[in-house]
């Protein structure tokens, strides 16, 4: 590559760096200097320098413990939920969607809702007085069951993002479902393969990477849960409805700890890095062998 | 004309126009509901005033209210001069204080407010800003249920033994004048068709639960009259007091009892009303910003005619409601503090003031500012009379960490509420939370 070649990529590229730096780079530096200080809304502008105490003080903060299982539990179990539903609805309706696949657009609903909304609505339909699921409950069985109380708040709101995120598996799935070659299920048909058979050794295998990032997807969106449970529960009673986003907005907004709330991302950060990182080189690692 | 004459000429005009809008004075104020309402009223008075200058004229500016609170906070932090004045309530001057500049009301100012509704906008002695709108708890009821009640000699039966299974007294139904936080309790469990299966109601009460700093408000007047308190007069915690213990027992009780509903730790203010407007609640304490909603016959019509309201009941101690002030103050970084403060002066006077509550805010009114209003705004005169004779500041609740406390102690008592924790670890993690906050 001749010199000015080099200097005409280095001109092309330059405003492009420029604004990933000024986007980036210098929020992260930032972020860096406020995890790293005592900093609160009055001295933003003269953070007091107090190393790594902030990040002790999160680390041993029952509360951002508590927050980080709920979001680890609350994003393991939504995410398997939507993906074994999504897979299965997929494979269900598929004979339906290939006659009418604008049916797609119907089953796909709930997730163009914004998820701060959704919270808001199940505030209505659940609410005893003015919901109908707790009316028709309470006037069909007597029963005046409480979705909300801090026994049951973890299994409503389980339903709720499963209920709103399952049809994104589902478009994933029926994609990936209807994209097998017909070939194939024909070659394994004449060679006897059908029915389970068929799905568990032909399409599924096939289909795994889509699984694979269906999963993966899914896990994040809900290990950063915030808009629905925020909406609908807040912090939730004794902070059982706390989620490590929530718990990163509350401590920076409402408490005030600037530093320990930046503290907290950064592990966060750290963390999924780490695991992108280890995901990441696993599966080159596969691809080599 | 050349092009560079156009450029000069676009750039004075621009330079000329920037200089008008800053000249002008913009008020940040609380959005939507009859506050905004009132401060457009008053604006439009303010602005057609003869003696204001035009560059003094008002303008508005409103954020969403969601966040509304955190909003400000990062604005007034980053040193914004997009307000000359803005909003502020009794629970976060402290939040606000370093940015801002305290004020200087009219010399009309003490007689039209009164000391206790001014005390509402002071911190560390100085006036931060005017009291536009006053929050404070009523004790909402259904007459009609409590005149069944107070005249049927088998319900005053039915109503001794419940008092007595449930709270170790027979005790007779009073009227909710003369309730205290005792007769509260059994008068709830009485309309409570878990405890009560002949009751008129579904529940007894509707408490607001939810892990939110504003149900603390509603709660500790219940332990206030009782004798609670933030810190004693050395600073010391004293929230694990038996006045804290006995209101937050009480609560739990009649949760568990179901005299409230089941979802109450997801209630805040609209859940609340919406319980009371359907029928099945004979009674509540409740926001006096809900006396529209709850007394109006359109949004209220099964319940409406026969919704009454009273101040909170009386405890050992007296009776108390917990009173908080919403109201306009200076930015430090304001572009234009002369005109800000001639507005804010304006907005202290009885003309002003009474504008502002014909208009439809809240504010508390005295003497000959009242009386100008009570006919128009019958549900202000006991505003002003509650917070002059029950209404209290729990002591340390107007400092810099102010919410954060009532935040802490929505997490630790809610958390004791819904059976997440004993009594004993949430009144020992609030003082320790408090302790910190408070030092």
């Amino acid at each position: 590559m001749s010199l000015s070649q080099r200097s005409e990529n280095a001109i092309l590229t330059a405003p492009l760096v420029l604004f990933l730096l000024a986007l980036l780079g210098f929020p992260t530096v930032l972020d860096v200097i406020y995890s790293l200080s005592d900093v609160s809304f009055e001295t933003l502008r003269a953070p007091t320098f107090t190393g790594l105490d902030n990040f002790r003080a999160v680390l041993a903060d029952p509360d951002f413990w508590q927050a980080t299982w709920f979001s680890l539990k609350f994003a393991v179990l939504t995410s398997v939920a939507e993906c074994v539903l999504g897979l299965a609805l997929a494979i269900y309706f598929s004979p339906i969607l290939r006659r009418a696949p604008w049916m797609l657009a119907i089953l796909i609903m709930p997730m163009i809702i914004a998820p701060a909304m959704m919270g808001l609505m199940y505030r209505l339909v659940l609410h005893e007085f003015i919901g109908p699921l707790p009316n028709y409950l309470y006037n069909w069985f007597g029963v005046s069951y409480g979705f909300l109380t801090a026994q049951n708040v973890f299994k409503t709101i389980f339903v709720i993002e499963t209920l709103q995120w399952t049809p994104f598996a589902l478009l994933l799935f029926h994609m990936a479902y209807e994209s097998i070659p017909e070939d194939i299920r024909e070659a394994a048909s004449v060679d006897g393969t059908r029915g389970w058979r068929l799905l568990t050794r032909i399409e599924l295998p096939l289909m795994l990477p889509t699984l694979g990032v269906a999963l993966f997807i899914r896990f994040i969106d809900g290990f950063r849960v915030f808009d629905n449970i925020w909406t609908l529960t807040g912090t939730g009673p004794g902070g059982s409805t706390t989620s490590l986003s929530i718990y990163i907005y509350v401590a920076f907004f409402r408490s005030g700890e600037i530093g320990q709330a930046i503290a907290a991302s950064m592990i966060l950060f750290a963390a999924a890095f780490l695991v992108l990182f280890v995901a990441a080189r696993r599966g080159r690692g596969k691809e080599t062998a | 004309m050349t092009f560079r004459k156009k450029m000069l000429t676009a750039t004075a005009l621009s330079a000329l126009m920037a200089t008008a809008a800053q000249a002008e004075v913009t008020v940040l104020g609380w959005p939507g509901g009859p506050e905004e309402e009132a401060l457009r009223a008053v604006t439009e008075i303010y602005n057609a005033k003869d003696d204001v200058a035009e560059e003094n004229k008002v303008e508005l500016l409103f954020f969403s209210r969601d966040g509304f609170f955190d909003k400000l906070q990062a604005d007034l932090a980053a040193g914004s001069d997009a307000f000359d004045v803005n909003l502020l309530a009794t629970y976060s001057i402290g939040r606000y204080a370093p940015y801002m500049e305290p004020i200087t009301l009219s010399g009309e100012a003490e007689g039209v407010f009164g000391d206790t509704v001014l005390s509402t906008m002071q911190f560390e002695g100085a006036q931060y800003g005017v009291p536009t709108d006053l929050s404070m708890h009523f004790l909402f009821f259904r007459s009609d249920l409590m005149e069944e009640l107070m005249g049927d000699e088998d319900a005053k039966a039915t109503y001794a033994a419940i008092s007595e299974e449930y709270l170790g007294t027979a005790m007779e139904p009073v009227a909710p004048d003369e309730m205290t936080w005792e007769d509260f309790a059994a008068t709830a469990l009485y309309f409570s068709r878990s405890v009560n299966p002949d009751s008129p109601t579904r529940y007894g009460t509707v408490l607001q639960m939810k892990n939110l700093l504003f149900n603390m408000m509603v709660f500790q007047s219940l332990p206030r009259a009782y004798g609670a308190d933030w810190m004693d007069a050395d600073g010391n915690i004293t929230v694990d007091s038996e006045a804290y213990r006995t209101g937050l027992e009480m609560y739990k009780m009649l949760y568990d009892a179901g005299a409230t509903p089941t979802d109450s730790l997801s209630y805040e203010f609209p859940e609340a009303n919406a319980a009371f407007t359907s029928g099945q609640v004979a009674m509540m304490v409740q926001w006096n910003g809900a006396s529209g909603a709850l007394t109006g016959a359109e949004s209220a019509p099964m319940t409406a005619d026969v919704t009454d309201s009273v101040a909170p009941p009386t405890g050992p101690e007296g009776r108390f409601t917990h009173i908080h002030g919403l109201g306009l103050g200076l930015n430090k970084n304001a572009q234009n503090p002369d005109g800000a403060k001639a507005f804010l002066e304006w907005l202290s006077t009885e003309e002003a003031a009474v504008a502002y509550a014909t208009a439809g805010g809240a504010p508390g009114l005295t003497g000959t500012a009242i009386e100008a209003v009570a006919e128009a705004r019958p549900d202000l005169v006991p505003l002003g009379e509650f917070a002059s004779n029950y209404g209290y500041v729990m002591n340390g609740a107007t400092g810099a960490n102010a919410l954060s406390i009532y935040e802490l102690q929505a997490q630790e008592f809610t958390g004791y509420w819904g059976d997440t924790q004993s009594l004993d670890e949430a009144l020992s993690a609030a003082e320790a939370g408090m302790a910190d906050l408070l030092k």
